[in-house]
């Protein structure tokens, strides 16, 4: 297409918006119906295998649903008893914030310099893309397993290579100041996943911004700024606000490697799932696991409409 | 139409067309559960005189292996000797197979046996997840078949819910050469806590950041709940009438002897040591790096398949706290149970009955090393023929073990004690309580627990 | 009409910066040396910092095949060696053998090519509808796509399983595989995040042209985004392939257990069977990394198209 076309489109597109002031409820109808037509599908799967799971789950917030014979409805006292006399609940979401805290913006920045590193047309490239994104292959039992054993204080690789370069490594899993960290960084290692959407989103900056770039002398640096990191701001916004939702609900690794979800030493990586994990189906507790998860949607969905208003400011459609 | 009344149409229209849909579902749910009052007998009445064929689901965690090969083997025995019962064997992975069974059992599609942990049955027995067996009981009585710790957890308000299949409990692994070299008798170098300090100590080579042998290190795979049982005689977190007992003198003082041990080796030394043992991977017991340790008395298998030939190893009982307070251990196991609500509980109680009868019990120990619920079949084990000295050695450690051995189902009154007494525990371990004041705050926090659940 | 519209003010794609693509900049020489040498110096660098972070992300995993290889009597062995001294290749054999290891593959193939197709086809439908399409209600809806990210999905997992269990869906592979018909959350919000940055003008030209919805979606939107379709073919694959929890719940029969199941049997009571644990980790990792290796080609042709140098 060129420049005659491209004028004739904003000469239909002018006579079109005189045009749509009198059909407006029409054209706007039968957009409607396509909108639906095209969103059918998630609101029949929603209606069809997660409504009732939820609403089931909200209503069993109050009550001391047990999930097999006990149901009766016992108004705010699983809220209650959160807030008031559950001494793990405070401990438990706390060690989830600070996995949230440090684990989002270092996984985003993480995803977006390897890929930024392996965006490039360079020999050997494809192998490199496989490397980076090998770690995020792996998940289960297995992964978290092998990192024990790597994290182990005195024959652990992590520990051997730090000691290569003069440090003496923590004991990680086994002092509660280095549990967390030890998982932001078991996190970091997979780190792949949010690399493959970047490489993805990368793909559809156009070469040529980069060329005319180089012509006035910009260098790698201000490329990435001016170019490179406005382009991928919508998957940022996307990556930051699942990776939210998604360490908020850290459950397995940390269910693996504290042995059966105990929450480590001192508690500390007894986050808030595992928190709820136990209570639901250790104590029993459905109704109060319920209640939990409702306290932890209502933060999440804060925090995710926080980042919703915050977004025209910095990403750019 | 504008957008605020669409929007609440919507609204409506959800609300409208949920709540029969969930009330629906609830009322499904209830009875579906409360259905499951039918005794047992005249639901088998139904099935069983017909004489028509009958197949069920046995479920269990062994997925491959030894244990594998005996449960097949077994099974395929039963439906050989049973015309009208076929049992089939299915393998659901270790730990997640509760999760699974509770869904089963909750969406009604249970299987007919499950394997399930010792500890909990009187948690599914009040929540109705498992059938009551007392009518089967009462037509004939195995109670006394085993271990009687092992048949009071399947007791709930003095009906029986499950039948007990295999045990454990936990004892000192030592190190044979070692001992031997220095000139020790196992007899009496781990009789006491004060023996078996002094022992480690005489084991003991190399000095503080350096070690070349480690003697022993008490909390090294075994917890400080059982230290602090063995030095209460025997008495848990919970006494029997189900008072909470966490700051007894005793717990206090066993709790201090554990601090004494975490300054002797440096917490340093002894988290380098503990990834190791905790996961089971590498192995210092094995390598010689450590001379006793304390654990499961199933780490006999490990042992058995992982240690070089010429490794030496012999089993000792938990030391005393004092001479004369006894070798009290506290140990773990598995229960056969039938799901509420299964098509075919007289025939899978048969089925039950046949696995926990005297000569399969023995058949089962005998191919995995398993310490069995039923007493005759360890008793058998122990002079068994098939078994080398070894082999005997662990049952009758094991038997004699059992009389001291103390299981602490999870309970009722506080299922989810056991992090707040880890938290103040792990606070004392930090230095950051005294161990009288860490068992006052745990003992606290339990009886504030004990009170949410009233 | 292939070509891409970026708003925002950053760059809108005009016949002039086409053409400035294919003539040459005009340089002085001694400038384009320099700027050789300077080119050469960064590859350098970049190489080692690609060799560098390699090395890094793919020690674990040497770690997990070297132990692969060990008999269980080196594993015990404390310290723990780098490098097996007994290298076990049987270890290899003995797994697949442990359990019917391909069958329980072919299984897995099965649920995750109709997981995979699902999720491509019904997300980008779905995240059309939501980028490009101006309905009343939608932003409700969207925020209940987000919503269903954000509940665990623990306290829903017993009353759902009654859900499959009350349509008579436990025990076939239906409950895994038909969700994924009906879009995710996840998949949904990042393809819409792709669909957003696509000028509106050219969904909106192509209507005036007479094209219907369902064309645009068709013939433009989904050549344009192969990336982030192979993305969410990737990742989709990736999670049907490692799903655990589903399998475990649903499946009721042996003989129709997936590889993560399988894995699950080294695992018991008292023994662990590491080497056979990680033996089998490693191979059930092998069909992700190729499919990967090899999906990276449309990555290229994607930009292609969207950079617009066919045009």
């Amino acid at each position: 297409m060129d420049n005659t076309q491209q004028s004739q489109w904003r000469k239909a597109m002018s006579e079109f918006k005189t045009l749509k002031k009198r059909r407006w409820s029409k054209r706007q109808k039968k957009e409607a119906l396509w909108g639906l037509l095209f969103v059918s599908p998630f609101i029949i799967g929603f209606l069809g295998f997660m409504f009732l799971p939820m609403l089931f789950s909200f209503v069993g917030s109050f009550t001391n649903y047990n999930v097999t014979n006990r149901m009766d409805f016992i108004g705010l006292n699983n809220f209650r008893r959160m807030f008031t006399q559950d001494e793990l609940f405070t401990t438990s979401l706390y060690n989830t914030a600070y996995y949230v805290l440090f684990n989002v913006p270092l996984t985003t920045a993480g995803g977006v310099f390897l890929a930024v590193l392996l965006n490039r047309q360079i020999r050997g490239i494809r192998v490199f893309r496989t490397i980076f994104y090998l770690p995020s292959i792996l998940s289960g039992v297995a992964v978290y397993v092998l990192w024990m054993q790597l994290l182990s204080p005195s024959s652990g690789l992590v520990n051997t290579i730090l000691s290569w370069v003069g440090i003496s490594g923590p004991a990680w899993l086994f002092d509660p100041q280095w549990t967390k960290p030890a998982l932001i960084l078991m996190r970091m290692w997979s780190v792949g996943g949010a690399m493959l959407l970047y490489l993805a989103t990368l793909q559809n900056v156009p070469r040529q911004l980069y060329e005319s770039a180089e012509v006035d002398g910009a260098g790698s640096f201000k490329k990435f700024l001016n170019i490179t990191l406005p382009m991928i701001t919508p998957i940022i916004f996307y990556d930051v606000v699942t990776s939210t939702i998604g360490a908020f609900q850290i459950f397995q690794e940390a269910y693996v490697m504290t042995e059966g979800g105990t929450g480590g030493p001192a508690n500390s990586l007894l986050f808030y799932n595992l928190h709820m994990w136990n209570q639901a189906f250790v104590a029993r507790n459905m109704g109060y696991a319920m209640a939990m998860s409702m306290i932890l949607f209502i933060i999440v969905l804060v925090l995710t409409f926080i980042n919703l208003k915050l977004a025209p400011r910095w990403v750019h459609y | 139409m504008n957008k605020i009344s669409w929007g609440k149409k919507m609204r409506y229209g959800l609300v409208l067309t949920a709540a029969p849909l969930l009330l629906a579902a609830c009322g499904d749910g209830g009875t579906a559960n409360e259905g499951g009052g039918d005794s047992p007998a005249t639901d088998g009445d139904t099935n069983n005189e017909s004489g028509e064929e009958v197949s069920l689901e046995f479920w269990s965690f062994w997925g491959s292996g030894p244990r594998r090969d005996a449960i097949e083997a077994i099974v395929e025995d039963f439906n050989e000797s049973h015309d009208t019962i076929t049992v089939e064997y299915v393998y659901q992975p270790w730990g997640d197979i509760w999760t699974k069974a509770l869904a089963a059992i909750a969406g009604g599609n249970a299987p007919d046996v499950i394997v399930q942990d010792i500890n909990s049955v009187r948690q599914r027995a009040e929540g109705q997840e498992a059938t009551n067996l007392q009518s089967f009981i009462d037509e004939d009585d195995i109670s006394g078949d085993f271990y009687p710790q092992l048949w009071d957890t399947v007791v709930y308000e003095d009906e029986a819910y499950a039948i007990p299949f295999n045990t454990d409990t936990q004892v000192i692994f030592y190190n044979v050469d070692a001992l031997e070299e220095a000139g020790l008798d196992p007899e009496t170098a781990l009789a006491t806590w004060d023996d078996i300090e002094e022992t480690a100590r005489t084991l003991d080579e190399g000095s503080e950041g350096n070690w070349e042998t480690i003697g022993f290190y008490p909390r090294w795979n075994i917890g400080a709940d059982v230290w602090a049982l063995n030095a209460d005689g025997g008495v848990s977190w919970f006494d029997e009438e189900g008072n909470v007992a966490i700051n007894t003198p005793e717990k206090v003082e066993a709790l201090e002897w554990l601090l004494e041990w975490q300054d002797y080796y440096g917490t340093d030394t002894i988290n380098q040591y503990e990834a190791e043992f905790g996961q089971g991977v590498a192995d210092p017991f094995i390598s010689g790096l450590v001379a006793m340790r304390g654990q499961n008395i199933n780490y006999y298998t490990n042992l058995k398949e992982n240690a070089p030939e010429d490794f030496n190893f012999g089993i000792a009982p938990l030391p005393e706290f004092e001479e004369g307070n006894g070798n009290w251990s506290w140990g773990g196991g598995f229960v056969l149970e039938i799901p509420e609500n299964t098509a075919h509980p007289e025939e899978s109680y048969e089925f039950i009955k046949y696995l926990t009868s005297p000569e399969v019990q023995e058949r089962f120990g005998l191919n995995s090393f398993d310490i069995m619920a039923n007493m005759e079949a360890n008793e058998n084990l122990m002079t068994h023929e098939e078994l080398d000295e070894e082999g005997q050695m662990v049952y009758e450690m094991a038997h004699q073990n059992l009389e001291s051995t103390v299981i602490t189902p999870v309970p009722l009154n506080a299922p989810d004690y056991i992090s707040l007494v880890n938290t103040q525990i792990d606070a004392a371990f930090l230095r950051q309580k005294t161990a009288q004041e860490a068992l006052d705050d745990a003992q606290e926090s339990v009886e504030n627990l004990v009170e949410q659940y009233q | 009409m292939e070509r891409l519209f970026w708003k925002g003010g950053i760059y809108i794609a005009t016949s002039d910066v086409l053409a400035g693509d294919k003539a040459q900049p005009k340089v002085k020489r001694e400038h384009f040396k320099s700027q050789k040498r300077q080119q050469l110096i960064g590859k350098i660098i970049v190489y080692i910092v690609l060799i560098l972070v390699s090395v890094i992300l793919l020690a674990p995993l040497w770690w997990m095949v070297s132990t692969s290889l060990k008999p269980m009597e080196e594993i015990v062995r404390f310290p723990p060696t780098f490098i097996p001294e007994t290298i076990q290749f049987e270890n290899y054999a003995q797994t697949v053998q442990a359990f019917p290891f391909f069958k329980y593959m072919r299984n897995t193939l099965f649920i995750t090519v109709f997981v995979v197709l699902g999720n491509i086809l019904s997300n980008s439908f779905i995240a059309y509808g939501f980028a490009k399409i101006d309905f009343p209600g939608k932003n409700v809806l969207f925020a209940l796509v987000l919503a269903t990210m954000m509940v665990p999905g623990f306290v829903t997992m017993i009353p759902q399983y009654i859900l499959f269990t009350r349509i008579g869906w436990v025990g076939t592979y239906l409950p895994l595989i038909v969700p994924s018909f009906f879009g995710s959350a996840f998949n949904i919000f990042l393809l819409r995040q792709f669909y957003m940055s696509i000028n509106n003008e050219l969904t909106e030209a192509a209507q005036i042209d007479g094209a219907n919805h369902l064309y645009i979606w068709s013939r433009l939107m989904i050549p344009l985004t192969k990336p982030a379709l192979i993305t969410v073919g990737i990742m989709s694959f990736n999670g049907a392939w490692n799903d655990f929890l589903g399998p475990l719940l649903y499946i009721t029969r042996e003989d129709m257990y997936t590889l993560q199941i399988g894995l699950q049997s080294f695992q018991n009571q008292s023994t662990t069977q590491w080497n056979y644990l990680m033996a089998g980790a490693t191979l059930v990792m092998i069909p992700t990394v190729l499919l990967f290796f090899f999906a990276q080609k449309y990555f290229i042709q994607g930009m292609d198209l969207t950079g617009g140098t066919k045009g």
